[in-house]
């Protein structure tokens, strides 16, 4: 008999498994449609008619745009309020924060359907903004994603650097963009990957809010049910690998600021 | 240890087909696939039981797919079990059964049957299944004379669909409308979706064959609405080939016009648009005809009119139908007789007008000279008492193939023209101008799917020009920023 020894590596084999059913097989079988045609031969043709198409890639730039929007608004409102809310002084700063976390308890699409009405009682009809709209839309669906990482980066902030700043001679507002700022990047990284990754794909707000415009995953989806899982696979690559560049680069990003910041700091 | 074996070793010689041992004490396993809230579930209400003139009682107690398996002992005396499960649309049906799924009886729509049929996927219902003989045919001996008729003469690759598929529900499209805001002529023509008048306040189907034959439809209005053309002998044939027109020209005329009228609908819809005709959102939709029935009966509630109207130029007719898939039955005649006792389960009167009851759809079955069942549902519904104000509605073009047949006219309120019973039975002047869109051959479908992608995406081109100046100032700031800081170090 074999002697089982127990080693804490085992520990990873169940994820392992997922991985590799879950994650490692499917992206494989997407590469695999990806670059092939329907008889199965190797092609490239998905990959270059994606970028020679104005509209794949209209429908690319049209969900960058819902993207970086939706980001920009999220960042404006959640800073401040995430600013606010760990620096002041009020005893029960976890219920004001619940306040801002609770509509995530709700499913999204109930959501989304009462803030449909609510937008047609404002603006009567919905149809003439449907950018805005989406917009509205994404925003109230991921806001809290951005107050959350936000708010804990500057709750950990340690005071006393903000008292040293003044002690230097820094007013409010200098203190604010050379220590509490800087400090608060990984958080505002963070709120932006939770963020803009989402909001490029998440086409049930677009159908809901009646914005009858593809973005990158409602695309997916059309090629798909058209029976053309070639181009929906090197579509969903794609997006991808626009995913992975802007991880790489956020992680960079996020990493070379902290050390400056530091460096700056306390150095 | 030893036990499981044994155990899972027996089941596993059980499972293939044709061990005639086993088959003759296991149940036959029906896998049957469908729409969605398509069959009735039963649990009815004591009060909801329907009592009609001619003594039928129908009530739903269980659902329908389980009452079968009673029925089939009974009168077989052999045992079924049904798998029952669900589809969401014709395009996920076929990928399930691309990626391996196992269905013995499915109900696409007729478009997908061409489709299974042309890829030879389809087995062939018996010429048992055929036989009037046999009491227990309930299929041939109640279906439609219509609807048969139309399975009949729709040939793909040489062989009639109704060798291959059994009718379940049928309907045609046309323009559910608030007669309040929008006149009858108005709604009557396809040109609706395009009319300023309505800008924002209608919507189209967000399907590219829908919104292909509304087009179709606005394109080709001059012929389609010509009398040499519709008086011609051959209307019937034309009007099919004008109404299924793929060529690069026609589609890509299809996709100018559905990017203008994108600019004039609300938006498009599947399900939403019957909920917001009767909120005020819009005032006219694109729809069929069973669900304008549905969202007509919805808004009689709230005490608020929708009216449905079939545009002049042409209709599509559509159903949805039984077909019994190769890789299910795989030569089980056990398996055969099992599901082609289903279809004829469902295709009994009283199961059709609980379906009829529960979907709203209208159902394929008309019953016979010595079943009245259907037409006597129809009374049930839609008949008046003679006041004056009620008229007769011819539907015999449905029941027995002549619309002259006297012994199917419905006494009716006037008020019935433009409601339910005339999107559940349309007159025959309708039916006269319907269509039945086919399958399109890969190259075509593939040319259609990719117009209907181009519409709904946005065009790189429409990048306003105030964006492009915006990125290219963010893109200098980038440059300058980078520049500096490594300047700096």
């Amino acid at each position: 008999m074999n002697k089982f020894r127990f080693q804490r590596s085992q520990l990873c084999i169940p994820y392992g498994m997922f991985l590799v059913c879950f994650v490692l097989a499917p992206l494989i079988v997407i590469i695999y449609y990806a670059f092939t045609d329907g008889e199965g031969q190797f092609t490239l043709e998905n990959l270059m008619g994606f970028f020679s198409s104005p509209n794949t890639i209209g429908t690319l730039a049209y969900s960058l745009g819902v993207a970086v929007a939706t980001t920009g608004i999220c960042l404006m409102l959640a800073y401040p309020i995430a600013y606010i809310l760990a620096r002041s002084s009020i005893r029960h700063r976890s219920v004001v924060l619940m306040i801002f976390v609770m509509p995530m308890w709700i499913n999204f699409t109930l959501r989304i359907t009462a803030l449909k009405e609510i937008l047609t009682m404002i603006e009567g009809n919905l149809a003439y903004h449907p950018f805005l709209n989406t917009l509205i839309g994404m925003t109230y669906d991921f806001l809290p994603f951005m107050i959350l990482p936000i708010y804990t980066t500057l709750l950990k902030l340690d005071g006393s650097l903000l008292e040293a700043a003044a002690d230097l001679g820094a007013d409010a507002v200098h203190t604010f963009l050379k220590v509490t700022l800087p400090l608060s990047v990984p958080g505002i990284i963070s709120g932006i990957v939770m963020v803009f990754l989402p909001s490029m794909t998440n086409y049930v707000v677009l159908d809901m809010l009646y914005n009858s415009t593809y973005i990158m995953g409602s695309l997916i989806g059309a090629y798909f049910s058209a029976y053309d899982w070639h181009n929906g696979s090197m579509i969903a690559l794609i997006l991808l690998m626009i995913i992975l560049v802007f991880t790489l680069f956020t992680n960079r990003y996020a990493d070379e600021d902290a050390g400056s910041s530091r460096g700056g700091v306390l150095g | 240890m030893a036990l499981g074996a044994v155990v899972s070793g027996a089941v596993a010689v059980c499972g293939i087909p044709g061990q005639t041992v086993c088959a003759k004490e296991a149940p036959v396993t029906l896998r049957v696939c469908s729409w969605e809230e398509y069959i009735d579930l039963g649990e009815w209400d004591g009060e909801e039981a329907i009592e009609l003139d001619n003594g039928a009682v129908i009530f739903g107690e269980r659902p329908l797919y389980e009452e079968f398996e009673d029925w089939y002992r009974e009168t077989y005396g052999r045992e079924v079990r049904v798998e029952y499960s669900c589809f969401g649309t014709n395009e996920d049906l076929y990928n399930q059964l691309n990626m391996g799924d196992t269905y013995d009886l499915v109900c696409p729509s007729e478009y997908m049957i061409m489709k299974l049929m042309a890829e030879d996927r389809l087995v062939p219902y018996s010429d048992r299944f055929y036989d009037e003989h046999d009491g227990n045919n309930y299929y041939i001996n109640n279906v439609s004379p219509f609807i048969q008729s139309t399975l009949e003469s729709n040939e793909i690759g040489g062989e009639s669909w109704s060798k291959y598929a059994a009718g379940y529900m049928w309907g045609i499209t046309g323009v559910l409308y608030n007669p309040a805001l929008v006149t009858e002529e108005e709604a009557s023509t396809w040109e609706i979706f395009g009319n300023p008048k309505f800008n924002r306040q209608v919507t189209l189907k967000d399907n590219v064959r829908d919104s292909y034959f509304a087009a179709l439809g606005i394109l080709k209005a001059d012929v389609l609405t010509d009398d040499a053309f519709v008086q011609s002998a051959d209307y019937h044939e034309r009007l099919a080939d004008v109404m299924n027109d793929v060529s690069p020209e026609t589609i890509r005329q299809a996709q100018d016009l559905l990017n203008e009228l994108m600019d004039n609908v609300y938006s498009l819809e599947t399900d939403s648009g019957k909920a917001d005709m009767i909120t005020g959102k819009i005032v006219a939709n694109y729809q069929w005809s069973g669900d304008a029935v549905y969202a007509m009966d919805q808004a009689d509630e709230e005490d608020f009119e929708l009216r449905f109207a079939v545009p002049r130029e042409s209709t599509n007719l559509w159903f949805d139908g039984w077909v019994m898939l190769e890789s299910g039955i795989d030569g089980d005649a056990d398996r055969q007789h099992a599901a082609e006792a289903f279809v004829n389960f469902l295709s009994r009167t009283d199961n059709a007008v609980r379906n009829m009851y529960y979907i709203g759809y209208t159902s394929s079955i008309a019953g016979n000279e010595q079943d009245d069942t259907i037409y006597e549902y129809l009374n049930w519904c839609y008949g008046a008492e003679d006041d004056g104000d009620t008229m007769d509605y011819p539907v015999g073009y449905f029941f027995s193939g002549d619309n002259g047949d006297e012994d199917y006219i419905v006494e009716t309120s006037r008020s019935q023209m433009g409601r339910q019973l005339y999107s559940q039975y349309p007159p025959q002047d309708i039916m006269d101008r319907t269509a039945v869109m086919r399958y399109f051959d890969a190259e075509a479908n593939k040319a259609i799917n990719q117009m209907w992608i181009n519409v709904r995406c946005f065009d790189i081109h429409d990048v306003p020009f105030g964006v492009w100046m915006a990125l290219l100032a963010g893109l200098l700031v980038l440059v300058w920023m980078g520049y500096r800081k490594s300047k700096r170090r």
